[in-house]
């Protein structure tokens, strides 16, 4: 549906996005990741045409875009700040595009309204004027804005960023379900690796204007290619030269002792299996959040963290010694 | 080049941009930048060598250097006095708890509502001749001299309580954002009243007092109707001195000499002004900011002092004031005389305005060359903040300080540029003159509102969400659509306010008027500035009362709309009107 053919993209002299290969299928919800100045945001204006490549092709569907004007490549944006229309009413913010189409008042009326209930705003709050509606439902006035056209990709910027953390989880809800219902082809830009993870059938991870990988959010997760993606998305330990020699030593294993090895913190498990190995170590930090527990063991001179489930049962104090066990097949290496 | 052919064969170009672009672009040539080159080359070179012939012919000139002088020394003082004034307004008002505050705010303020020539001719009215303290003073000193009121002394007075306007709209601010806590702070280790009005209260504060006194000393320097209307002979200073040299056909290379001297201290004085703004001022540390609470002077001896001066300041600027409106509404023997008897009223005065032709003529020209003018600012501000906005390429930013050029001039010699440039045929004017026409008159007073405009409209653009245009963009807006129904929505209380702010401004404009205007349509401020004039009727001075109290009027409501939330208020008015 969509490719990125060798995509180059430069401000002045500066290199902002390089050697940028990308297909993304139709129908999918596809995330760019990475932390900020990375190029994901850059990439995605590249393709709704407010930049234009320095080198490279992006093609949608058979045509060529690269050079085709923004109005004429029918993509829906939502921005980060929304972007709406202050001096407008949610329904004339909506209707914005249908009257710039010359689409008939009647058949605007029906749209809008169709869309509004899609996406839950009330006849009440179309009357209203934006300015008097919350950040989430300025957000979804700003969705409606963007579907009510039936683009045939939808590309949003951090568009859950400005939202308190529950109304993030409930709009990343609702978002992900309306994609589908859609069935519209989706690019979500966002630093949030648990938004990427939750809403997307694919991730691109990007760093320095590089992607990193690309993959299903179980194989960003479990698979990590490099070091960057192991660390931006979750939490991991970090297994030096101590700890990578005493598990070769207990389990005959060949890890490069000379490089870092990571596993995330999950895969460390009080409970014992075949083949793991055994590390003991004295808790120095906890953090108790009700339904987890995250402590930090000090074996031999580094430093591991692992969660453990609030059962009710067992529970550490600072100094206390703990075993844990690491199945060698959760370690990377790179 | 052949980029932009085959940009055109595609139909990419927005040629009603490109045209707007071409306009601009002549405009800022033909009245910005070509008239100030001209006036130089017109005082440097002499029969195609740079020649300082100028230079010696004033300084053989025992006038222009008196008035160089003159103009410096005032400029010097006035600092002086006006930031005393100023700065005690501001305590009066907002810092120290004085009876009757309000009421000395509105009337400190007054001076925002009425300047230049109409104050100058109210005060003349006061102090001069046949003026109510003149009277009051002749009772006491017999043999006093009642045409006192002149000189140094008197511009000096009338400057310093004219000039605590920038205090009044600056430095209320100031006081207002100071952090209170700081203040109890320093209570709190024991520091007594005058020390935290000093060491704390003066210094954040400092900044702005800066800032107005340059502002001060510009418009000091350049001050035309104050030593026109009471220099008298013995103290006239630049402004005045070009218009005399501009009259007289052999001096014209002196007056433009003595407006490029005004202008290169004028554009030294604001661009040291800018550096300083762009370090910025003293930003509060403190996470929670506490309201200031007026301070009660605590020794009772200062604090009647206090008060006595505080409403000695508000008697000097109200009298001008309650003087012209008391007057308006006399006959013509009282205006004379100034003798008020029970007998002396009468609204013959206003009726006069509005049935004779040669009364309200003044006004209605003054109404309509400010009202175009202010639209044809507005519309050259907002193409240019957008082109800016948008910009680019190197040419489109070059506009911004292009723009800009009439900000560091004085209005003299923007007035000067075109009078000397366009009394002959010039083909970027398709060989039209210029002079003597009532055209030049708009073009000047079009230019001398840019910069104020541009900068208030451009700040506005930079208010913007850029992603608004962009949002209308993708729902396949074109940019003259977006401009007309979001952004233009959106900046149009700013815009507005811009108008009306000019509108008022322009009514009594006198400084670039007394060059320009053509004979035929004579604006308000040189009528009023008529009527001061010995040779003045009586008829005459009751219209200028009558011309200032409608201005007046303007003004407050002008000021209204455009400074404290006017507009948001009728806004909110109509609404609820309309909701029943």
């Amino acid at each position: 549906m969509i490719k990125f053919e060798e995509i180059e993209i430069k401000y002045g002299n500066f290199i902002a996005v390089e050697n940028l290969n990308l297909e993304i299928k139709k129908g999918e919800f596809f995330t760019f990741l990475g932390p900020s100045g990375c190029g994901k945001t850059t990439s995605l204006r590249t393709l709704v045409g407010f930049i234009t490549p320095s080198k490279g092709k992006i093609i949608v569907g058979d045509e060529d875009v690269t050079n085709l004007p923004v109005e004429k490549r029918n993509i829906g944006m939502v921005f980060q700040s929304y972007a709406l229309f202050p001096t407008m009413t949610v329904y004339d913010n909506i209707a914005f595009g249908l009257k710039v189409k010359k689409v008939s008042k009647k058949k605007i009326d029906e749209k809008v309204r169709e869309v509004a209930k899609k996406i839950k705003i009330t006849d009440e709050q179309l009357k209203k004027n934006v300015s008097e509606l919350s950040g989430g439902q300025q957000q979804r006035v700003a969705l409606a804005r963007a579907i009510v056209l039936e683009p045939d990709i939808l590309c949003l910027d951090e568009p859950l960023s400005n939202l308190d953390a529950k109304l993030r989880i409930e709009l990343r809800r609702e978002l992900k379900r309306l994609q589908k219902e859609l069935g519209i082809t989706t690019l979500y830009v966002t630093h949030d690796q648990e938004e990427a993870l939750t809403l997307s059938d694919r991730i691109a991870v990007f760093n320095n204007g590089y992607i990193e990988q690309v993959g299903t959010p179980y194989e960003i997760y479990n698979h990590s290619k490099s070091e960057f993606v192991c660390d931006f998305i979750g939490d991991i330990n970090r297994l030096g030269k101590e700890i990578l020699n005493e598990i070769n030593s207990q389990l005959n294993t060949k890890f490069d002792t000379t490089k870092m090895g990571f596993i995330r913190l999950e895969r460390c498990t009080e409970k014992k299996g075949e083949g793991f190995a055994k590390l003991n170590g004295k808790v120095i930090d906890l953090e108790f959040n009700g339904v987890l527990t995250k402590y930090t063991l000090l074996c031999n001179r580094e430093k591991i963290k692992y969660l453990e489930k609030n059962d009710g049962f067992s529970f550490y104090n600072l100094n206390d010694n703990v075993d844990i066990y690491i199945n060698p097949k959760d370690i990377l290496q790179f | 080049m052949n980029e932009l052919i085959t940009k055109l064969k595609k139909g990419n170009v927005n040629i009603l941009g490109l045209l707007l672009k071409i306009i601009l672009i002549w405009f800022i040539v033909a009245f910005l930048i070509f008239p100030n080159i001209n006036l130089l080359l017109d005082v440097f070179i002499k029969d195609g060598h740079f020649s300082t012939e100028a230079v010696t012919k004033i300084m053989k000139s025992k006038r222009a250097i008196s008035s160089l002088q003159n103009s410096f020394i005032l400029a010097f003082a006035s600092i002086i006095t006006v930031n005393i004034a100023g700065i005690l307004t501001v305590l009066f008002t907002e810092y120290f708890d004085i009876k009757g505050a309000k009421i000395l705010s509105l009337g400190f303020m007054t001076t925002l509502i009425y300047s230049g020539v109409v104050l100058v001719t109210g005060y003349k009215f006061v102090y001069g001749k046949t003026g109510i303290v003149t009277k009051v003073l002749m009772n006491f000193f017999p043999n006093m001299n009642p045409e006192w009121f002149v000189g140094f002394g008197a511009v000096l007075f009338i400057m310093t309580f004219s000039g605590t306007s920038n205090h009044m709209m600056f430095l209320t601010n100031a006081v207002r954002s100071l952090d209170y806590h700081t203040i109890e702070a320093a209570k709190n280790m024991g520091a007594p009243q005058w020390m935290i009005l000093f060491k704390i209260v003066l210094p954040t504060m400092a900044p702005t007092i800066f800032a107005t006194t340059i502002l001060t000393f510009l418009a000091a320097l350049s001050t035309m109707s104050g030593p026109l209307i009471v220099g008298g002979p013995d103290f006239q200073t630049i402004n005045p001195m070009i218009k005399v040299f501009a009259g007289m056909q052999n001096s014209r290379e002196i007056a433009a000499l003595l407006a490029i001297i005004l202008g290169l201290a004028t554009s030294v004085l604001l661009i040291i002004m800018q550096k300083i703004e762009k370090k910025g001022n003293y930003i509060s540390v403190s996470k929670t900011k506490a309201k200031l609470v007026k301070q009660k002077i605590e020794n009772p001896v200062l604090n009647v002092v206090a008060h006595i001066i505080a409403y000695v300041m508000l008697i000097i600027y109200m009298l001008p004031i309650l003087n012209v409106l008391v007057f308006s509404f006399t006959d013509g023997i009282t205006i004379k005389t100034g003798e008020i008897t029970a007998n002396s009223f009468t609204l013959d005065n206003y009726k006069k305005l509005f049935q004779s032709p040669l009364a309200y003529k003044p006004y209605l020209v003054s109404v309509v060359y400010s009202l175009i003018a202010a639209l044809l600012v507005a519309l050259i501000a907002i193409a240019v903040a957008r082109i800016v906005t948008k910009a680019k390429n190197k040419l489109d930013t070059l506009l911004e300080p292009a723009i800009l050029i009439p900000w560091l001039l004085p209005s003299t010699m923007i007035a000067l540029g075109l009078m000397m440039t366009y009394d002959a045929p010039r083909a970027i004017l398709g060989n039209h003159v210029l002079i003597a026409t009532p055209t030049i008159m708009l073009i000047a007073y079009v230019i001398i509102k840019i910069p104020f405009s541009y900068r208030m409209v451009r700040a506005a653009f930079i208010g913007l969400d850029g992603n608004m245009e962009e949002a209308a963009k993708v729902m396949g807006a074109k940019p003259f659509y977006t401009m007309r129904k979001v952004i233009l929505p959106i900046i149009m209380p700013v815009v507005l306010a811009v108008i009306v702010l000019n509108f008022n401004s322009l009514l009594s404009e006198y400084d670039l008027s007394v060059f320009l205007y053509h004979p035929s349509y004579q604006p308000l401020g040189i009528v009023i500035k008529l009527a001061t004039d010995e040779t003045a009727t009586v008829d005459a001075q009751a219209m200028a009362f009558v011309y200032t109290v409608i201005l007046m009027i303007i003004s407050t409501f002008a000021l209204w709309l455009g400074h404290y939330d006017g507009l948001e208020k009728i806004k909110i008015l109509l609404k609820k009107i309309r909701k029943g």
